[in-house]
């Protein structure tokens, strides 16, 4: 049966850096598999592997931390909403100034990566919101539209 | 567990303290810290002029980034360098995104790099 | 200007026999004593798991490095074990340069090594969950997924090999004799821990296609029906793969179990 679009994805795992290689290579083989080219496959990969890391690293503060990924896959374009518990009101306090402030690996006092991962989003994709509630939950919402036509 | 990387040594005739390394799957937060300790073994071992070869490195994330940068800075600091070769287009894109392009010493082979030691 | 050095003891009540020990400040020659204290305080206490929250360290010697090693050593002796957490890159190149990855387990924060140990000492489960659409297309990206997982956990080539048949052929079964519908979806819930992992898989079933799946799973009560032979051999293979296999069948859907314990 061919795939129809939109199709829905959904995904709920630890907080576990782990498990991020086989979850954004998962999103990558839906892509390819949905006719999107193997470079947009790639770039995909690229903005899951970011925004789950940052989920995990500044999104988990308890060790049962859970995040979430959903992914929509449209005709024309691909949209990922990321969701984690909340983290240390000190992360959360970064990724607001990192939002304000994109310009990664400034003399800010953070590793060199960090801002790094969201400013690749930014740049890879069309729309990225970001909302975080007053109890630190986040919600990551990006969309990346496809740029070639491999389905004519 | 990490995701797979595998490091390739060659020695590079000639050049004395020099190490070519192949690099070999995907780059990313799973497994920075293995490849920062065997780099910096090399740094331990006075071996402070590193050629790597990017040409089956499939894929480098932000974490990534962040060592290969950290690897150019010291070894510069010690008075060595990082020069790194044949980087497929869809990392390089990456790497050009985040504006490392030009913090980074970046051949388009390795015979070129290799020359470009001091 | 004198070096400085806060220390702090955490015991984890939600996590028995796990300390976590914070230092803020620079652990060298002059507050090697204040390190030597927090560790005794660690060894009276009841828990032998220590975690070092390296995070607020901007400094450190040799020498704090000796200490370190020195309490990690007393704490194995107890049955325990002291990792680091948090350490910095600067801090992290210099541990590497003095040898400390080779002695210490290193974790990017204290979540992580708090989630190590509960994963390889209370063998503590973890969980995926997935759905996505009721369509044999997407299964080969499912079951790679799930058996990425089983090999990123450290389960060996042959267990993660053969993990990746059990879904393949569990999520085959549920699209085939799912309803052929393809707004509905396939749920997938993984629970792995070292020694085993349990998979379950769910989907909406065609109420015409149930009694034939029936006839699979126990064919002595239905032999004058001919049998499908290749659903049967994909069945075959699961029992034969697994340790544990159940069948909830209801109006509502089908749930198919698994277990299937580590073998390598």
């Amino acid at each position: 049966m061919d795939i129809s679009f939109p199709y829905h994805i959904k995904l709920c795992f630890p907080g576990n850096l782990e498990y991020i290689p086989a979850i954004r290579k998962y999103i990558s083989e839906l892509l390819q598999i949905s006719n999107f080219s193997p470079k947009f496959a790639y770039r995909s990969e690229i903005i899951v592997d970011e925004l789950c890391n940052n989920a995990v690293n500044f999104g988990c503060r308890t060790e049962d931390a859970r995040v979430e990924l959903e992914c929509t896959f449209f005709n024309d374009r691909i949209e990922f909403t990321i969701k984690d518990q909340g983290g240390l009101k000190e992360n959360v306090d970064k990724l607001r100034s990192t939002l304000d402030n994109p310009v990664p690996g400034s003399d800010s006092g953070m590793l060199p990566h960090q801002g790094m991962g969201l400013e690749i989003v930014r740049m890879l994709s069309e729309k990225l919101d970001v909302k975080i509630d007053k109890e630190n939950l986040t919600s990551v919402h990006v969309v990346r539209r496809r740029e070639d036509s491999a389905l004519e | 567990m990490e995701s797979q990387i595998e490091l390739i040594y060659e020695e590079i005739r000639g050049r004395e303290n020099a190490k070519l390394i192949h690099f070999i799957g995907d780059l990313d937060a799973t497994n920075v810290e293995t490849v920062l300790e065997k780099v910096i073994n090399l740094f331990n071992d006075g071996i402070v002029k590193l050629v790597v070869d990017f040409k089956q490195l499939r894929y480098v994330n932000s974490t990534g980034l962040g060592i290969l940068l950290h690897f150019s800075k010291s070894a510069k600091e010690k008075g060595g360098c990082f020069k790194i070769a044949n980087i497929n287009e869809n990392v390089y894109e990456i790497i050009e995104i985040i504006g490392a392009a030009s913090l980074l010493e970046i051949y388009d082979d390795l015979d070129e790099a290799v020359a470009a030691i001091e | 200007m004198p070096s400085t050095l806060k220390t702090d003891i955490e015991e984890l009540t939600a996590t028995p026999g796990v300390v976590v020990v914070r230092f803020q400040g620079s652990l060298e020659s002059e507050t090697i004593s204040d390190i030597e204290k927090v560790f005794s305080r660690v060894q009276m206490g009841s828990s032998v798991f220590a975690v070092a929250d390296m995070s607020s360290v901007n400094l450190i010697s040799s020498a704090a490095l000796g200490e370190l090693m020195g309490a990690r050593k007393r704490l194995i002796e107890l049955g325990g074990d002291l990792v680091l957490a948090g350490v910095i890159l600067e801090i992290r190149t210099k541990l590497n340069l003095m040898g400390a990855s080779k002695i210490f387990k290193m974790f990017n924060d204290v979540r992580s090594a708090i989630n190590a140990y509960k994963w390889e000492t209370e063998k503590k489960s973890e969980q995926v969950e997935l759905t996505f659409p009721s369509n044999l297309k997407m299964v080969p990206a499912v079951r790679q997924l799930i058996s990425r997982i089983a090999r990123q956990k450290g389960y060996g080539n042959r267990d993660s090999f053969r993990i990746e048949t059990i879904v393949d052929e569990i999520c085959n079964n549920a699209i085939e004799h799912g309803l052929n519908d393809s707004n509905l979806n396939i749920g997938i819930k993984v629970d792995i821990d070292p020694d085993k992992i349990e998979i379950d898989v769910t989907n909406i079933s065609d109420p015409e296609k149930m009694f034939l799946l029936k006839t699979h799973l126990k064919p002595e009560e239905h032999q004058d029906i001919h049998n499908d032979e290749k659903r049967g051999r994909g069945l075959m293979l699961i029992k034969m793969l697994t340790d544990e296999l159940t069948f909830n069948i209801s109006e509502q859907g089908t749930v198919v179990h698994v277990k299937k314990v580590r073998e390598e």
